[in-house]
């Protein structure tokens, strides 16, 4: 930025980008936030049964095998999808430094994708689910879906397309991928499930390639893309080694793609196709440990604003949550480990790791950055973001060591009790189930205070200042001034 | 929204009073830091290695080498001599036995399949290919059709018209196959020759046929009339006998 008419009229284009795309973005969020809320109260209901059968048994709506997968379908769908949508469309645009021209109808779209997901997650608990983990909706639900999503992100595409000439950023590599990589594992593994009546053996194939494809060719990339924008943006410092990043990029393009018939381990597959997935699944580490490491360390390079700001912290929680992940990759991928973990809760808890420690982190990021941009509001409460953060990442950080070291616990009584009753080794389980329970019950808990504060920005009720909300109250030194002065002078333009 | 666009154009206008507005309503745009540049920080060794780490693993698993790459072994995961037990129930002993004719003529249909695309799925050549239906050649002496089956055949057929050639169908055909597609065209279609080609009957036959001087040449007319007017040799089977439809063999129990 060299004069200030310069800066003056970049400002005026970044803030027109995020005017217009202030209703389908702000659409997503909450509508994503109440999804969550949903898939919480599921888990709950899920995870108690796990201890407690007798809970709820008799309404056959509430039964585990429906409840479970609606859980799960709400917690992807409804609240993983509409974040990233979200996060894509306004990174897209400020990245390709077009405004939207398309709000409307990724508005009616994102009304499409609530609805068929709606019908969706009633059809399972109605009985009409499929049985296979992220792809459980009956069968009507994915072809609105995947034209619902088309609708969504075809803009971002355009968008990139018709960008300005020059440097094309590592976030839009990332977005881009995502972009591409979602119809291509949604719709064809969808087709080949719902569309040909293949083998059972061959559609279970391709629910294991798809569960592992949405974790880690979707929601990996859009949350490392967010991630690589958040924190050179909000510290100002640019990318640790911008040609890491560019590694990590390539690397999670070629080697993910090849994971996920590891979960096959042992069925009458083509041998060779869980080794394969073992070695991809394995491999998944180098992307995420770069990707982390490259972005942990600019954000160490100011320690400072990482405690400051509500988007910093959640990002490089995030971060961390990623490089566990890609740990957690290696270890329950090698052979070794799988064997004993296989049949037991640790793919739920590499999932929930994946999920709601690293991709929802940086969505929370995200929010908490994108959204006084877009409402011109500041956050309410330095208090309820701080509540947020410490539940959740407390909660969540339980849950996975729980269902992670239940895990072993579980598969170790599977191989050595094998003479004995199984369920003698399903019960080392309970302690660690009912510990779920309660981490989900705090995230219901942080979630609440998550959601109350989204909706209250939501109805144009954030604070009117132009000083941010921080974590620290008042701090002297802060480059922004002193906090709290409520400016209501000039009135708040229409457009 | 157009006048807001150019507020240097609009004379009307204070342009320091609404550059300052707009600064305000968009406070949080523009306080956002602005970054060009990717950062060139030397990447520490360790990155790299703990990489090569990862890769060696990965490789481990690949490769199904030693013990921290072997996914799923048998031997293994099966102790050494392991019966499966017998738990006595019905669904557990695998299809149930049936008459030997049925058995056959089943398993015979399937093999059928190859035959199908010039005889056709009724047997009856559709004019170009001979029919199989009442001919005497299929009902007649089963040594006469193994071979024909077996080397295929150049010539006229029963009837005496020429129809080509009809190529072999030995290659990768056991005695229980031949048996099988026998049973099932010397019984379908019409025909009904009523017996049960067995599987050590076609042995007879597939021995028969290798002795041949030349075996890559199809049969003819002529060698088929001097040499193979005789039944196929071994036991006769009855066909209502009661057979395991896998193995094949008789049944000594069936109500058991």
């Amino acid at each position: 930025m060299s004069a200030p008419s310069d800066s003056f009229s970049d400002v005026r284009l970044r803030s027109e980008i995020d005017r217009s795309l202030r209703h389908p973005v702000m659409f997503f969020f909450t509508s994503g936030a109440a999804w969550l809320a949903v898939a919480i109260l599921l888990g709950i209901i899920s995870s108690a049964k796990v201890h407690s059968p007798g809970f709820l048994d008799s309404c056959p709506w509430m039964t585990y095998g429906r409840v479970f997968p609606a859980h799960e379908t709400a917690l992807i769908y409804g609240w993983g999808c509409q974040a990233a949508f979200g996060m894509i469309i306004w990174l897209m645009s400020r990245l390709s430094r077009q405004p939207c021209r398309n709000a409307g109808t990724i508005l009616m779209a994102g009304h499409v994708w609530n609805f068929a997901l709606s019908l969706g997650v009633i059809g399972i608990l109605a009985g009409g689910g499929t049985g296979m983990p992220w792809m459980d909706m009956p069968a009507f639900a994915w072809i609105p879906l995947l034209l619902a999503y088309i609708a969504i992100t075809i803009w971002s595409m355009v968008q990139f397309k018709v960008r300005p000439e020059g440097h094309t950023y590592i976030s839009q590599w990332y977005l881009m991928a995502a972009l591409i990589w979602f119809p291509w594992f949604f719709g064809s593994a969808h087709l080949l499930v719902h569309g040909f009546s293949g083998s059972p053996l061959g559609a279970a194939g391709v629910n294991a390639w798809f569960h592992s494809a949405m974790l880690l060719l979707f929601f990996a990339p859009v949350g490392i893309g967010m991630a690589y924008y958040l924190i050179p943006k909000v510290t100002g410092r640019p990318v640790y080694n911008y040609a890491l990043s560019l590694i990590g990029f390539w690397s999670l393009a070629i080697i993910v793609p090849w994971a996920g018939m590891q979960k096959l381990t042992g069925t009458p597959i083509p041998n060779f196709l869980p080794y394969l997935g073992a070695f991809a699944a394995i491999l998944f580490a180098i992307p995420a440990a770069v990707a982390g490491i490259n972005l942990l360390k600019t954000a160490a390079s100011d320690t400072e604003t990482v405690n400051l700001s509500p988007t910093l912290r959640f990002t490089v929680w995030g971060l961390v949550f990623l490089l566990c992940l890609g740990a957690a990759s290696l270890v329950l991928n090698s052979p070794g480990v799988m064997k004993v973990t296989q049949f037991t809760i640790a793919g739920y808890g590499y999932d929930m790791l994946g999920i709601y420690g690293f991709f929802s982190f940086i969505a929370f990021g995200a929010i908490y950055f994108i959204v006084p941009r877009i409402t011109r509001r500041e956050w309410l409460s330095r208090r309820l973001i701080k509540w947020h953060f410490f539940v959740s990442i407390y909660a969540v950080m339980a849950i996975v060591v729980v269902t992670l070291f239940g895990a072993l616990m579980q598969g170790v009584a599977q191989e050595t009790t094998y003479d004995s009753l199984w369920y003698n080794a399903a019960s080392t389980v309970f302690p660690y189930a009912v510990l779920t329970t309660i981490a989900w019950c705090f995230l219901l808990i942080s979630n609440f205070f998550f959601f109350c504060h989204l909706t209250l920005m939501w109805l144009r009720l954030g604070r009117r200042s132009s000083h941010p909300t921080l974590l620290v109250h008042g701090h002297p030194d802060s480059p922004h001034g002193p906090e709290g002065d409520i400016d209501n002078t000039g009135t708040a333009s229409a457009h | 929204m157009q006048e807001s666009h150019k507020p240097d154009l609009e004379e009307s206008l204070n342009v320091t009073e609404s550059h300052d507005r707009m600064l305000r309503e968009a406070a949080a745009v523009a306080r956002e830091k602005h970054v060009d540049e990717g950062g060139r920080e030397p990447v520490s060794l360790w990155i790299f290695g703990s990489c090569a780490l990862v890769f060696i693993f990965a490789g481990l698993a690949l490769g199904n080498i030693g013990s921290l790459g072997s996914l799923f072994d048998y031997d293994q995961t099966v102790k050494p001599g392991y019966v499966r037990l017998d738990l006595g129930g019905e669904g557990d002993a695998g299809p149930p036995p049936a008459e030997a004719l049925k058995v056959y003529a089943k398993k015979g249909a399937k093999i059928y399949s190859k035959c199908q695309g010039c005889h056709g799925a009724d047997g009856k050549g559709g004019g170009a290919y001979p029919s199989l239906v009442g001919s005497e050649w299929v009902l007649g002496d089963t040594q006469r059709f193994a071979m024909i089956i077996l080397n295929g055949l150049s010539g006229p057929s029963s009837t005496g018209k020429s129809y080509g050639v009809m190529p072999a169908q030995k290659a990768g055909m056991t005695a229980a196959d031949l048996a099988a597609v026998m049973t099932y065209v010397r019984n379908s279609f019409g025909n009904d020759a009523g017996d049960v080609v067995t599987v050590e009957m076609a042995e007879h036959a597939l021995s028969l046929s290798g002795e041949r001087p030349d075996p890559a040449a199809p049969v003819t007319a002529e060698e088929l009339e001097s040499k193979y007017l005789a039944p196929l040799e071994g036991e006769p089977l009855e066909p209502s006998t009661m057979i395991d439809p896998v193995s094949l063999q008789p049944v000594e129990d069936p109500a058991g």
